[in-house]
């Protein structure tokens, strides 16, 4: 129990540092990227340097490049993230409206292609029939190799303009407007295309890593003592394969959820999802160095917090692994 | 006897339903598939085309922009220019209400405008650089005083960032100080005179609008109009087609194709005031460009027609040196040069530019990203490559675009387009010396002279005048070798009438007159 505490909270102080690293790297980086917000804000139409000049000025943009970054970090530490120059409101006010939207989309497909992956590789195993094993490899390469916008079209395609079974983008029916109990069938219905899509593309890396796993376990040493020692082979499976396999695609989900908060850019867009991703792609497209970089703050906090509880799980689950 | 009045019966029926079929009904809620998330609903204050769209609705101005881009009477229901345009002066509707209830006078005009021209950083705030004053004699009459005439004032007083705000609601001061208008609580839910009400915003999802029964143009016929953000092309049209969307906003010109034989579906792509162009490296860092003779065989060597079949498909070919979706301004005999390989083989060889090992010399093209700008230049590239020009290609995003190109002149080819209008005024920003879009470095001082000329002159034939002599000029410069003519890419389901661009007389992005017919 001194370990767990002493481990954690030498952990906590490396996620402090290691955010505090991660900023101020990001401030540095995305100010040296060409343009900026006032640059991108006039674009091709209005670029006269009055405009341009007044912007930069109203945004603070015309400081030293150190002052401005002192001033941020102390926001930071007072846990303000920052000011969206294009949007005239605090980062966090955006970023809010974005997160539940993001992490329902994401962490649902997250956890349905983990346990379809896992079952699909544990059961191919069990099957010990050489073409279940050839489909369920193919089907993974294939899902793995399709880019997913594509996947996202096709799914619209059949899904909404062909069977006419869900709607075609968005979060919500917008010429009708249903409250309570409608209005979470109304929200589910929305979600199904884009959660079964991005669940798709998802269940190949859950598949083969499970897979691998087995297989590699199932060739060690202790398998084939037990194994002549007259254990019987489901229970062998049961206790000892699938118990040692379980661990690879873990810590995978573990990085999965962290990565959770960024939402998937391309998925959003083709789906009209209100996600992160696209939050995220404008702000890099508009120069919003603020806005990113809160974003950028609650990703790092996101996932070296995922990443800290799935070591902890995996220390459970597996105490050959110390906390050290 | 019976059989006749069957007919005659039939018909009568005949008739009424066509009759009742073009008179609107009222009703319904219009879904729009739009392109865009707006930066806030404060109309003024910065440049955002995704909420221009979308504030035609809610705000009125003093006067705007029908889609054929003439003047029309928006909040002032008329206006007189002194003689020697130094004084306009403009008669407000009376009774008009701000959406919660308060009236509209020539105070919010005035607050409006002099907020425009304190802020700099205003989209509109150099347009107004003319002005000398604006005061309201009383509550009805707004007068504008001019330092010097400028003719292009009314059409930019009609156009971008001059929606009229509720001084009542905008003038406030928070613990003794003013509020800026950029931090204020309205521009997160606005108060318009426009001819719907603001409902519901959901940041990169949806803006929900609700008809404003006491419009001054009168009741809208829809009673909701609905800005659905699909950023997608692809997935617009799939909304659009399944009819989950009733106009799409969307639409990319390749689409225009697969739209255009589906059943049911009306498309408006009439010519715009914009053009893609490729502007030559005339004065800014070293350049084979900046000699007249070489441009000019550039543009015998490409084949206009060619680029626009394959890279661009819809709107025009371009034939001229202005956008001539204006067409008053537009010049039809200053031409650009045609398509003549030999030609520009002698040219170059003139020029002083022989063919070593098939090639004459390397210049560099940058674009931005877009299928039509990378399609547009690898095709430029293989026509120039024709004639023994070497073209190397650079794409960039927007923002690297902008300091490569527009900052830092640092290319020897570009490709542009962009909006030209709302008046020609424009061009002083396109090839006037040291203007904002003058990316060329093109310099000519008798186009200067003639561009002011024509920005001070009264009347349209004397302005004309002065905009085709420009054109001429340009023709025989060639700062530019202008491409094709865009065109608007507007589908909508054959039930929806009255959309402001099928329209004149009313404002562009106004959905007051727009009904359903079901």
């Amino acid at each position: 129990m001194q370990n767990m505490i002493k481990y954690i909270f030498r952990r906590i102080v490396a996620v402090v540092i290691m955010i505090f690293l991660v900023m101020t790297v990001n401030f540095f980086l995305i100010h040296a990227a060409p343009g900026g917000p006032a640059t991108v804000m006039t674009g091709l139409e209005f670029p006269s340097k009055e405009i341009i000049e007044a912007l930069n000025k109203q945004y603070g943009l015309d400081k030293p490049i150190a002052v401005q970054y002192l001033e941020y970090m102390g926001n930071l530490l007072r846990g303000n993230l920052g000011y969206s120059y294009i949007y005239s409101e605090s980062s966090w006010n955006l970023i809010e409206g974005r997160i539940f939207p993001t992490l329902i989309l994401t962490i649902t497909s997250s956890v349905l292609a983990f346990v379809i992956g896992v079952y699909m590789a544990i059961f191919v195993s069990r099957l010990r029939n050489k073409y279940g094993e050839l489909s369920a490899s193919l089907l993974s390469y294939i899902l793995y190799a399709v880019p997913s916008f594509w996947l996202a079209l096709i799914m619209i395609i059949i899904f909404s303009s062909d069977l006419k079974l869900f709607p075609t983008s968005g979060m919500l029916s917008l010429r009708y407007s249903y409250s309570g109990i409608e209005g979470v069938i109304d929200f589910i219905h929305h979600l199904v295309l884009p959660v079964s899509t991005l669940t798709l593309i998802q269940i190949p890396v859950f598949y083969r890593i499970t897979r691998t796993s087995i297989v590699q376990n199932q060739g060690e040493d202790y398998i084939t003592t037990l194994t002549a020692i007259g254990v019987p082979k489901e229970k062998l499976f049961r206790k000892y394969v699938m118990k040692n396999s379980i661990v690879p695609p873990l810590t995978i989900f573990g990085i999965m959820l962290g990565f959770s908060i960024t939402g998937t850019v391309i998925l959003e867009r083709v789906f009209a999802w209100p996600g992160m991703g696209r939050l995220m792609l404008d702000a890099i497209s508009r120069r919003d160095y603020q806005l990113l970089l809160g974003i950028y703050f609650l990703m790092a906090l996101f996932i070296s917090v995922a990443m800290f509880v799935t070591d902890i799980l995996i220390a459970f689950l597996d105490p050959r692994v110390r906390l050290t | 006897m019976k059989k006749f009045f069957l007919v005659s019966f039939l018909i009568a029926i005949v008739i009424f339903v066509g009759v009742a079929s073009t008179t609107p009904t009222r009703g319904g809620t219009m879904v729009i598939a739009y392109w865009g998330d707006p930066i806030s609903f404060n109309p003024d204050a910065q440049i955002d085309d995704a909420g221009y769209g979308i504030y035609g609705s809610i705000f009125s101005k003093l006067v705007t922009l029908d889609a054929s881009y003439n003047v029309i009477p928006d909040l002032a229901k008329s206006w007189d220019i002194s003689k020697d345009g130094l004084t306009y002066t403009f008669h407000l509707r009376k009774g008009v209400k701000w959406q919660d209830g308060q009236p509209c006078t020539a105070a919010d005009v005035v607050w409006t405008f002099d907020q425009i021209m304190s802020d700099k950083a205003a989209p509109a705030h150099a347009n107004f650089a003319a002005v000398e004053s604006v005061e309201a004699p009383n509550d009805y009459t707004v007068v504008i005083k001019m330092k010097r005439p400028y003719s292009a004032f009314l059409s930019f007083l009609a156009w971008y960032g001059t929606f009229i705000m509720p001084k009542h609601l905008y003038d406030i001061t928070e613990n003794g100080s003013p509020v800026s208008w950029l931090n204020n609580p309205y521009n997160q839910h606005p108060i318009g005179t426009g001819p719907f009400k603001f409902v519901k915003w959901v940041k990169g999802a949806y803006v929900i609008l609700t008809k404003n029964p006491d419009y001054f143009l009168g009741e809208p016929y829809l009673d909701g109009l609905v800005f659905d953000e699909i950023p997608d092309q692809n997935t617009a049209l799939q909304s659009f087609l399944n009819g989950e969307v009733d106009f799409d906003d969307n639409v990319d010109v390749s689409q225009l194709g697969i739209l255009k034989k589906m059943p049911h579906v009306l498309i408006d792509d009439s010519l715009t005031p914009s053009r893609y162009y490729l502007a030559f490296n005339v004065g800014r860092r070293p350049s084979p460009f900046h000699d007249k003779e070489v441009r000019f065989a550039v543009a015998y060597a490409l084949n206009r027609e060619q680029i626009f079949n394959l890279a661009i498909k819809y709107g025009e070919v371009a034939e001229g040196f202005y956008t001539p979706a204006i067409p008053w301004a537009y010049n039809p005999s200053a031409k650009i040069p045609d398509y003549n390989v030999k030609l520009a083989n002698e040219m170059l060889d003139k020029a002083g530019y022989p063919l070593k090992n098939g090639t004459r010399f390397t210049v560099t093209l940058v674009y931005f990203q877009g299928q039509e700008w990378s399609d547009m230049a690898k095709i430029i590239k293989e026509q120039l490559a024709k004639v023994g020009i070497q073209v190397n290609l650079e794409e960039y995003e927007l923002a690297t675009y902008i300091q490569k190109v527009l900052k830092g002149g640092d290319f020897d080819l570009t490709l542009l387009d962009g909006f030209q209008g709302p008046d020609p005024d424009n061009l002083v920003l396109r090839v006037g010396t040291g203007g904002d879009i003058n990316v060329m470095g093109y310099s000519n001082p008798e186009v200067d002279k003639l561009l002011s000329e024509a920005s001070q002159a009264s009347n349209i034939e004397e302005r004309a005048k002065y905009y085709f002599e420009v054109q001429t000029i340009l023709s025989q410069d060639l700062p530019i070798y202008p491409i094709a003519e865009v065109v608007n890419t507007y589908a909508y389901k054959d039930y929806v009438e009255g959309l402001p661009f099928t329209l004149t007389g009313i404002g562009i992005n106004n959905y007051a007159k727009t009904w359903l017919k079901k």
